[in-house]
């Protein structure tokens, strides 16, 4: 036993004075004698009482306001099961124009729409964001959390879904979508006319950037959120590869935001980036897409995988062997996987030895690959195995991907993929490890997680035949495609001549295609049937030993009933009369005596006790700031630039009001009783509370954006002998000087404004604020006047088009970070930041940090280039 | 179960500690990448001395992966208890994990740092 | 698991036909026969390693799955999951690396095409060793046995890529590049290339006769090529180069020994010569000739050149008779 006071005294800040630092205070970890110590019953019934007023959702068409992660995530998985059925059924439309050859059922335009959309939105619509609804569904229950540490945000990030999803796929609708691929290669999706590619880089951009809010919640989740005493080591494997890939898209997703920023800006105001003409090059984009595009196709194959994970220590009936090993392979392949992206481009003429880098990372990142799937059949091995329906899509999973993963050995080897790249072999390759990657595992997952979500069973009757379906037409399409791209089949032809041979493959797929289809079907109706009359299931149906399973049916709306003290990776089945004590509110906080939703935040590595939060409720600010956020992106689309710029303003000024009224609120007591004698703190700033390791987080997705596109100017020079042209003019060193130093000086008033504000020193704190906004405002002014002087035409070719590019860009970031300093600066002046409550200004300084990076590497490059190169 | 004289440093508590090494692969895998593509575009000819380079930087990411696995292997100390399955509640039980996990991501990183210098060992010219 | 079905299938699919113009497995240069080799001995060794795992998976879970030894069960993951694949995947590697440079490895001096793609269709061109000036022709590729030959592959507008099959790998034709490849054919024969990326509307619509001739044949065939058009020999065909020039064709196609100097369109020189038509998408008859300048939108859609539907069918016909001539 700790007095647990110790250790938060030992991070103990230097301007921190003593009297503001609140610690935990009492006893951890609670001794046996505490936890068996019954809870009176009257107690018991007034405490749940209080829960559930508290955990309701709002009721009637209300009901769309709530933000808890049971509802939000229930929406996000069955939107994105949606959008995968029409992508789906696009496909069946594909395989009908390509069952017999010389085909006309389709014309070449419609067919490329659908091929474009099929691959756009199985990835960006489907696999994506059904990791993350399906995480944000799970994850607080496998850490007995009540929710999300920031239940607005995932609401804000599904209604963003939501539109964006319906706006890219209704294009179709219109015979507009994009039809240049779903990766987007210009050139060609640059000369495309109309607005397709627009709606793709802007619906999609959005998303991604909704994708990217989910992925930080899941992350702050993860670290933030676990449950007292379930240390690093003891977190369920599923938590371990939630943050793995939440890391993952971190890093993939910017690069391909920064080369959407500038595609769009060739798009709209023709600035030459990838006009070979004008000094661009088209081959930029590639990289940026595909180091988004591979490590993509681990962050959708590991969540899978991470539900498998969960599966088969069930169905073995005993933990997983090599818990080390699936923690290994995760981390291992989310590492690796960074270094393939070339594999997508190793028909691109770059030199041999380039290809050799990346054919042997796409080597080397079979080994953890393969690591995870031995782990399993080895639990299984050691195991009493029953054979649960979830277990056999599992079993079908393996099957199906093993053959994926051979392919991949194969067609990483450069050579090789020089004959089969972009054919029929490499559609059928990530089939099979799309399919067995993701699709089995998701839908073992969900026959596995029923019972969790709505409290009864799917059929197994129905999950058996659907399986088989599935498996055998799966088949039956994808096997004989091997041999259609061996045949010399290129990938994306609307129709094919009928004397090469490729007539019957075709059309036996075609068969197979349906087949799934049905398989498909016979599932989805499984899942949305009625089952009135079935009774609920038991607790934890499948005898698994994850404390997910410790809720209580029927599903009282308050995730776990209080908060447990973990000592082992499998609670249900390590820690006897857990379940007991959960429900009898035994343990941490099993009240709700102010009224208000509570989490309880954990250290990093071993979970203490840090922090009660006080998490958001329902509302409708979120709603209207993904509505005005989908504005700023759409309109464009259609050349409305002025309303988009007040829908984003609008935007802008929903998410101040959502920040203002729910978040880092002066809370009414400091202290309050967690329960199992542990006071805590109710409010927290700086790196134990969630918001600033959201901002933290955020802010290294940023940066890894920003750092391609500082890769793209180096880039261009080694590309292209002409960069920068002989003869251009350069941003005006003076200039470019003088913003580096504003820079400097607001983020160090910044700075200084969090020291004095601690110090209860307001006034200077107000003063450094509002100066501090000042001097970033006028560094912009001077950024933009060191490219406008020298008369740098953007449209005129490449090299000033990347000056002006930086220049918006961090433009852009010093405006948020002004905005994030006035905001504090009204904080102050209206009393929701105070000298000891200041969150906010810790996390601004945060984001300040961040941002002095952007603006001195971008007046490094724009300054000292034209000298280096 | 905890070994007198252990006691727990920043480094025993730190998942950044226990991703160094697959960090080097990346940063390895990076300069290999960026130095191959600069000497073929901008230099060539001569890949004599780029091998050189090349072996120097591999030799420089395979000590310190060495170094960071054999620090892991050390906070793993297996031979003590022999433990490899890091299920319990203590805090020796959270450092070993670490270690041991560290510990292979650190061969991992090692094996693919060797399949990454495969390329620049066999392929002689910027074809 | 139950693969008997699909293994069956593929079986018998693989015995029927591997064969085919464009195929793969049916290698007709150096370059494919090395690429085939491989892919069979990966195949090979990929049946074996699936047939152990999912018959491992099988047993453990149908046949016993009783608690077997979790010592065992450890030395699978160390040993299966990890020893093996690093020293299988090296190897693969290694081999893989070191066929690279062959591959990709320059011409024997003796012939440089160069190939553009365009949308969509491929303007070739042919420089011989020594030459000051090419050889243009268009939509065929007509190479020597036995030698080398190399590729400098350029793209107009958008990005294409070239790939014979049954002769090597591809390789991507980008604007603002020049990439280089090179192919060794050995088989005489007929065979047929495709673009492999796409490449816009009628991306399916790219394709090419790859010809390899002996080294006499082709020297002769070149020869030939070089030279002017052969003037139309029937009153039709003369009726049919009137109308051709007429109607203004000259102003996008070339053909030597005329005046039409276009260079929008693919050069006709020598038209009738090659075995397809409109990048390999008709065949090379009268009849598909009056269909192309009739609706060329209806067999390409999306394509630059015009239709002259609002012509009477005896005024086409005898272009087609015209363009017939041209061998």
């Amino acid at each position: 036993m700790t007095d647990i006071s110790r250790i938060g005294g030992a991070r103990r800040r230097r301007d921190q004075s003593a009297e503001d630092v609140l610690t935990p205070q009492g006893i951890y970890p609670p001794t046996e004698e505490m936890l068996a110590e019954p809870v009176d019953p009257e107690l018991r019934k007034a405490q749940e009482e209080r829960l559930k007023a508290v955990w309701d959702e709002p009721p009637g068409w209300r009901y769309w306001s709530a933000v808890n992660n049971s509802e939000v995530g229930v929406w996000y998985s069955l939107t994105a099961f949606g959008f995968m059925l029409i992508a789906g059924v696009l496909a069946l439309l594909m395989r009908v124009q390509l069952a017999v050859p010389d085909n006309e059922f389709l014309s070449a335009d419609r067919f490329n729409q659908f091929f474009t959309m099929h691959g756009s939105a199985m990835m960006f619509l489907f696999a994506v964001p059904m990791f993350e609804a399906i995480s944000i569904l799970l994850l607080p229950a496998f850490l007995g959390a009540r929710d999300m540490p920031f239940p607005r945000l995932s609401a804000y990030g599904y209604w963003a879904f939501l539109i964006g999803g319906i706006f890219v796929m209704g294009s179709l609708l219109f015979d507009a979508a994009p039809s240049s691929g779903w990766f987007m290669y210009p050139p060609l999706a640059i000369i495309d006319e109309g607005v397709g590619s627009d709606i793709w880089l802007l619906g999609l951009s959005f998303i991604e950037v909704a994708s990217i809010a989910a992925a930080v919640e899941l992350i702050v989740g993860t670290i933030k959120c676990r449950p007292p005493g379930m240390r690093i080591n003891l977190m369920p494997l599923y938590a371990w590869y939630v943050l793995v890939v939440g890391a993952m898209i971190l890093f993939a997703f910017p690069p391909l935001i920064a080369g959407d920023f500038l595609f769009e800006l060739q798009r709209s105001f023709d600035w030459p980036f990838f006009d070979p003409e004008r000094g661009g090059d088209p081959v930029l984009w590639q990289h940026l897409f595909w180091i988004f595009g591979h490590p993509e196709v681990y962050i959708i194959f590991l969540p899978s995988i991470a539900v498998a994970a969960m599966i088969v220590p069930a169905a073995a009936r005993r933990p997983m062997l090599g818990y080390h090993w699936i923690v290994l392979s995760a981390v291992g392949t989310g590492f690796l996987s960074f270094g393939l992206w070339v594999h997508h481009m190793f028909t691109t003429g770059l030199p041999a030895m380039s290809l050799g880098f990346f054919s042997a990372a796409s080597e080397a990142v079979v080994i953890p690959t393969g690591v995870q799937l031995f782990a399993f059949v080895a639990t299984l091995m050691a195991g009493k195995v029953r054979m649960i329906l979830p277990m056999l899509w599992i079993a079908g999973a393996l099957a199906i991907f093993t053959a994926g993963g051979l392919t991949g050995v194969m067609i990483a080897l450069a050579p090789f993929d020089w004959q089969v790249h972009d054919t029929y072999f490499i559609v059928a390759h990530l089939h099979y490890t799309l399919f067995g990657g993701m699709i089995f595992p998701i839908i073992g997952g969900i026959y596995f997680f029923y019972p969790f979500i709505t409290k009864k069973k799917m059929s197994d009757r129905l999950g058996r035949v659907s399986f088989w379906l599935t498996f055998v037409g799966f088949n039956i399409c994808f096997l004989p495609m091997h041999l259609t791209g061996l045949l010399g089949m290129p990938r994306r032809v609307y129709t094919y001549p009928g004397d090469i041979g490729w007539d019957w493959p075709n059309m036996i797929s075609t068969v197979g295609s349906f087949v799934i289809a049905a398989g498909i079907l016979v599932f989805a109706w499984d899942l949305v049937r009625p089952k009135p009359k079935q009774g609920y299931t038991e607790r934890n149906p499948w005898g698994a030993g994850s404390l997910l399973w410790s809720h209580d049916i029927p599903d009282p709306g308050w995730g776990i009933r209080s908060v447990p003290y973990i000592t082992s990776r499998y609670p249900l089945w390590d820690q006897p009369k857990l379940l007991e004590r959960i429900d009898a509110g035994r343990y941490y906080i099993p009240d709700a005596e102010e009224g208000l939703r509570e989490t309880i935040v954990t250290s990093a590595i071993d979970a203490r006790p840090q922090h009660i939060a006080r998490i958001t409720g329902p509302a409708w600010c979120t709603i209207w700031a993904a509505i005005f956020t989908g504005g700023a992106f759409i309109l464009p689309v259609f050349k409305f630039y002025l309303l988009a710029g007040l829908s984003g303003a609008a935007a802008v000024g929903a998410v101040i009001y959502w920040l203002w009224t729910s978040t880092a609120l002066v809370p009414e007591k400091p202290m309050k009783d967690a329960g199992l004698g542990l006071r805590l703190p109710t409010y927290v700033s700086g790196p134990s509370a969630p918001g600033w390791w959201g901002v933290f987080i955020t802010m290294l997705g940023d940066m890894t954006a920003f750092a391609s596109l500082v890769f793209g100017v180096f880039f261009y020079w080694t590309s292209r002998p002409d960069f920068p042209p002989p003869g251009s003019p350069h941003a005006v060193p003076l200039f470019v000087g003088l913003a580096a130093l504003c820079f400097l000086a607001a983020w160090g008033a910044t700075l200084f404004a969090r020291t004095q504000n601690r110090r209860h020193d307001v006034v200077t704190a107000r003063l450094c604020l509002g100066s501090a906004a000042i001097l970033a405002i006028v560094g912009v002014g001077v950024l933009f006047m060191s490219v406008w002087m020298p008369g740098l035409a953007p449209a005129s070719h490449v090299y000033p088009a990347i000056l002006w590019g930086l220049a918006i860009w961090t433009g852009a970031h010093m405006g948020v970070g002004v905005i994030m300093q006035l905001y504090c600066l009204a904080g102050s002046m209206f009393g929701k930041l105070t000298p000891r409550y200041d969150a906010d200004l810790w996390n601004t300084t945060l984001f300040w940090h961040f941002l002095l990076i952007t603006g001195l590497v971008t007046c490094a490059v724009m300054g000292l280039l034209p000298g280096l190169l | 179960m905890a070994r007198p004289g252990v006691e727990d440093g920043p480094e025993d508590r730190s998942l950044w500690h226990m991703i160094f090494a697959p960090t080097v692969w990346a940063v390895h895998f990076a300069v290999c990448y960026a130095v191959q593509a600069i000497w073929c575009a901008k230099i060539g000819g001569d890949i004599a001395t780029l091998r050189v380079v090349l072996v120097a930087i591999t030799i420089v990411a395979l000590a310190i992966i060495s170094f960071f696995g054999f620090r892991a292997w050390q906070r793993w100390d297996y031979f003590h208890d022999r433990d490899y399955i890091h299920g319990g509640e203590t805090d020796e039980d959270r450092r070993e994990f670490l270690g041991h996990t560290g510990f292979m991501l650190a061969c991992l990183s090692f094996v693919a740092v060797l399949y990454v210098a495969m390329p620049f060992l066999i392929i002689g010219s910027c074809i | 698991m139950w693969p008997g079905g699909p293994v069956l299938i593929c079986a018998i699919l693989v015995l029927a036909g591997c064969d085919g113009p464009q195929s793969v497995l049916a290698p007709g240069g150096e370059d494919a026969f090395v690429l085939a080799n491989l892919f069979w001995f990966l195949l090979a060794g990929a049946v074996v390693l699936w047939c152990a795992m999912n018959g491992l998976m099988f047993y453990v879970t149908r046949i016993n799955p009783r608690e077997l030894s979790e010592r065992g069960a450890q030395a699978l993951i160390l040993w299966g999951g990890i020893a093996f694949p690093t020293v299988v995947l090296a190897g693969l590697l290694f081999y893989a690396l070191s066929i690279m440079p062959e591959q990709r490895a320059e011409g024997d001096g003796g012939l440089r095409v160069e190939v553009t793609g365009e949308q969509w269709w491929w303007r070739v061109a042919y420089w011989p060793e020594g030459a000051d000036e090419p050889i243009i022709s268009a939509n065929e590729v007509r190479l020597p046995a036995g030698s080398r030959s190399e590729i400098t592959l350029e793209a107009d507008k958008v990005i294409h890529s070239f790939w014979v099959p049954s002769l090597g790998g591809k390789s991507d034709m980008i604007p603002g590049r020049t990439n280089r490849m090179s192919l060794a054919p050995t088989v005489p024969g007929l065979y047929r290339g495709q673009c492999a990326e796409y490449c816009g509307e009628s991306h399916a619509k790219m394709a090419f006769t790859a010809e390899v001739l002996t080294p006499e044949d082709f020297a002769a065939w070149l020869d030939a090529e070089a030279g002017p058009a052969v003037p139309p020999d029937t009153a039709l065909a003369r009726e049919g180069r009137a109308a051709f020039f007429a109607e203004g064709c000259g102003a996008c196609h070339a053909i030597r020994g005329t005046p039409a100097h276009g260079r929008v369109g693919p050069d006709l020189t020598h038209l009738a010569s090659r075995a397809t038509l409109a990048a390999g998408t008709l065949p090379m008859t009268g009849e598909a000739l009056a269909r192309w300048i009739t609706a060329p939108e209806s067999v390409k859609p999306g394509a630059l050149m015009p239709g002259y539907d609002h012509l009477p069918p005896e005024r086409i016909a005898a272009m087609a008779a015209y363009l017939e001539g041209l061998e």
